[in-house]
């Protein structure tokens, strides 16, 4: 699982705030939603190790991408329930209600809201070995120690 | 006399630093600009805004890890779109190297026909090509251009290219500043192997040996005139939690050029009220990029192979350049539509999936305002004739590969599905509205353009600010117009010419 550990940059921005307990689980409620299969959830190790990863990444990209993705998920965990007619958090509905409400929400003229969340999630998620293994990826080229 | 790398994060308490020259910036235009004045015996301070990450590090680092430390905005910058335009999703450096360490290393001449019209309609008689001619041939020996040789191609860019010739579009084979590349197609996320020769491998090595600092994590607010002078910049350390601005970066110098490229330079100059307001970030073009994927019955695995060989100007005449490309499977991941199984199903085709990406050579309508916090406000309205050519771009590439065998194609529209060919042609591309149309770019240019008046332009031909002296551009702000092509070697090309002509120019005494 060498590959899944972060790179230690000698000069990076020293680390901060990157997302809050709350903005964790709609991460970990989106990412369950968008990569579960016919076999069901994926394994929450790896959930979170994603969120783990995107906390990272939110903490050294920058206060304004940070901004831009908090805004993407925060309207999926408000507007995404009203596309199947219920109120409440996205996060707090059941896993196929959450499937048909981000299904819906992709279609809707708020896809943009839904990529950008959507984007930063795969961007992440492709990258662990196992889902690089998944999509036959094979760490071309990347020079990890072991 | 050997200057050095210094982190402004590590420094704490105000800095106040003296030189001849400030260089704000450490991309394609600030380093060549730093190196020259350095090997004339000026000294020289770069300062740039980002970290420095070093040759090795970029091998370990997967895309995301390189986007959170090297990529400005984790690579979420985007310029909105107005009226009919698509938003843009903007990529840019913010290290040490700038975006220069981010390409996929394509290096063009300005175009002929571009030169012709900088002359015809700028006055900017200098500019042919003949007159950028000691530049560009001096730029292309440093950084080691050479054609990519077709037995490096990836199978993605092979398809294509095979597709081409069934249609009768001739390709042609790319030059890059590469020495030694193994062609593991992952050049815009810093060269694993440093056989792309970024200018933080080519150029800043050689400015430090002539006694260069460059300074990481240093952010410059303003410039400082004094009587219609600029005499030095003032700015923070980043040096606080998650990069925030701490202590105060003051530096005093007898010339001050600005290289930030074309989102942050205008900033600079609304922040310190320079520059003509008719023109300071106007006018910006984009190069509006839109990538057509296509899935194969057999593996492709595009990302073996260099991440860019060949393209084709067989489109030109109409404001398009097909280009081959690569991203990596994460970016590949994201842009598979669905959730759930659908979208897993999908993504379990990527090592299936080849990728070929057109520009347009736009006529402008970006600009550039002061925001909040530190980053600038963007927009972009994009010419009518420009968004015509949308579909025109994303139809010239889906039936290349459709010609080359493919299977199905996904097209650059938010959430849809892939399109079998009969399926496609049924598609009314011109319907799809531009809030569903997924556009980036990589070549913000114009937004401080150059020119032979004041009444057109920010800087005259020598990248001399209008009306404050000892005041220099030398960035792709400047260029003029777009190119149709990459503009790194232009950039530079142009940095080059001013940096030569202001090594002769006497400088003030420091203020």
């Amino acid at each position: 699982m060498s590959d899944a550990l972060r790179v230690v940059v000698p000069d990076a921005v020293l680390g901060g705030r990157g997302l809050s307990s709350g903005q964790r689980a709609v991460v970990l409620a989106l990412a369950e939603t968008l990569f579960s299969t016919e076999a069901g959830p994926p394994p929450a190790d790896r959930l979170a190790w994603l969120a783990d990863d995107l906390d990272d990444f939110f903490a050294h990209s920058g206060a304004r991408s940070r901004s831009v993705f908090v805004l993407c998920i925060a309207a999926i965990d408000l507007l995404a329930p009203v596309f199947i007619g219920r109120l409440g958090r996205f996060s707090t509905l059941t896993l196929a209600d959450r499937f048909t409400a981000l299904t819906r929400f992709e279609a809707s003229p708020m896809g943009l809201a839904f990529f950008g969340a959507k984007a930063a999630l795969c961007i992440v998620w492709y990258e662990h070995p196992a889902a690089a293994r998944e999509v036959g990826f094979d760490g071309n080229c990347l020079k990890r120690s072991a | 006399m050997s200057g050095g790398y210094f982190s402004a994060r590590d420094h704490r308490g105000p800095l106040t630093l003296d030189c001849d020259v400030v260089v704000v910036g450490s991309g394609a235009g600030g380093s060549v600009i730093a190196t020259e004045l350095a090997a004339s015996g000026l000294r020289v301070i770069v300062l740039e805004e980002g970290p420095r990450v070093e040759g090795p590090v970029h091998g370990q680092m997967r895309p995301s890890e390189s986007m959170r430390h090297a990529w400005r905005d984790g690579a979420f910058s985007a310029a909105v779109g107005l009226g009919d335009s698509p938003t843009i999703n903007v990529t840019m450096g913010r290290c040490v190297g700038g975006s220069s360490v981010l390409t996929g290393g394509v290096c063009f001449r300005v175009p002929g026909a571009v030169l012709h019209e900088w002359q015809r309609d700028l006055g900017l008689e200098d500019y042919s090509e003949e007159g950028l001619d000691p530049y560009v041939r001096h730029v292309e020996k440093a950084i080691h251009v050479e054609e990519v040789p077709a037995s490096m191609r990836s199978r993605s860019t092979a398809l294509f290219v095979e597709g081409a010739e069934r249609l009768g579009v001739p390709i042609k084979p790319i030059r890059r500043n590469t020495k030694d590349c193994n062609g593991c197609g992952r050049c815009n996320f810093g060269c694993p192997h440093g056989a792309k020769m970024s200018v933080d491998l080519s150029y800043l090595p050689r400015a430090v040996a002539h006694g260069a600092d460059v300074w990481s994590h240093a952010l410059v607010d303003r410039v400082v005139t004094r009587n219609g002078r600029a005499v030095g910049v003032v700015g923070r350390l980043l040096n606080r939690d998650a990069g925030a601005p701490g202590d105060r970066l003051v530096v005093r110098a007898r010339r001050v050029v600005i290289a930030a490229g074309a989102w942050h330079t205008p900033l600079l100059l609304l922040r310190s009220g320079l520059g003509h307001p008719r023109w300071v970030g106007q006018q910006m073009t984009l190069h509006p990029g839109f990538r057509v994927l296509a899935r194969f019955a057999r593996p492709v695995r595009g990302w073996q192979g260099a991440l860019q060989s060949a393209y084709t100007d067989a489109f030109e005449h109409e404001g398009i350049t097909l280009m081959g490309l690569f991203v990596p499977t994460g970016v590949l991941g994201a842009t598979m539509p669905g959730v759930g199984a659908e979208h897993v199903a999908a993504a379990s085709h990527i090592d299936h999936l080849a990728m070929f990406g057109g520009i347009i050579h736009d006529a402008g309508g970006g600009t550039v305002r002061r925001g909040p916090g530190r980053e600038p406000l963007v927009t972009y309205r994009m010419a009518p004739e420009d968004r015509a050519k949308i579909p025109r771009v994303i139809s010239l590439l889906a039936e290349t590969f459709f010609a080359a065998g493919a299977e199905e194609v996904f097209i650059p529209v938010l959430g849809m599905r892939g399109l079998d060919a009969d399926t496609f042609r049924q598609t009314d591309l011109a319907r799809v509205p531009s809030s569903r149309i997924e556009c980036a770019s990589q070549h913000p240019l114009g937004s401080a353009r150059m020119g032979c008046s004041r009444e057109n332009s920010v800087v005259d031909p020598d990248g001399r600010v209008w009306d404050t002296q000892e005041l220099y551009i030398a960035d792709g702000s400047i260029l003029p117009t777009s190119l149709g092509v990459n503009p790194q070697l232009s950039i530079m090309t142009v940095a080059t010419r001013i940096a030569w002509r202001m090594r002769d120019r006497p400088l003030p005494a420091l203020d």
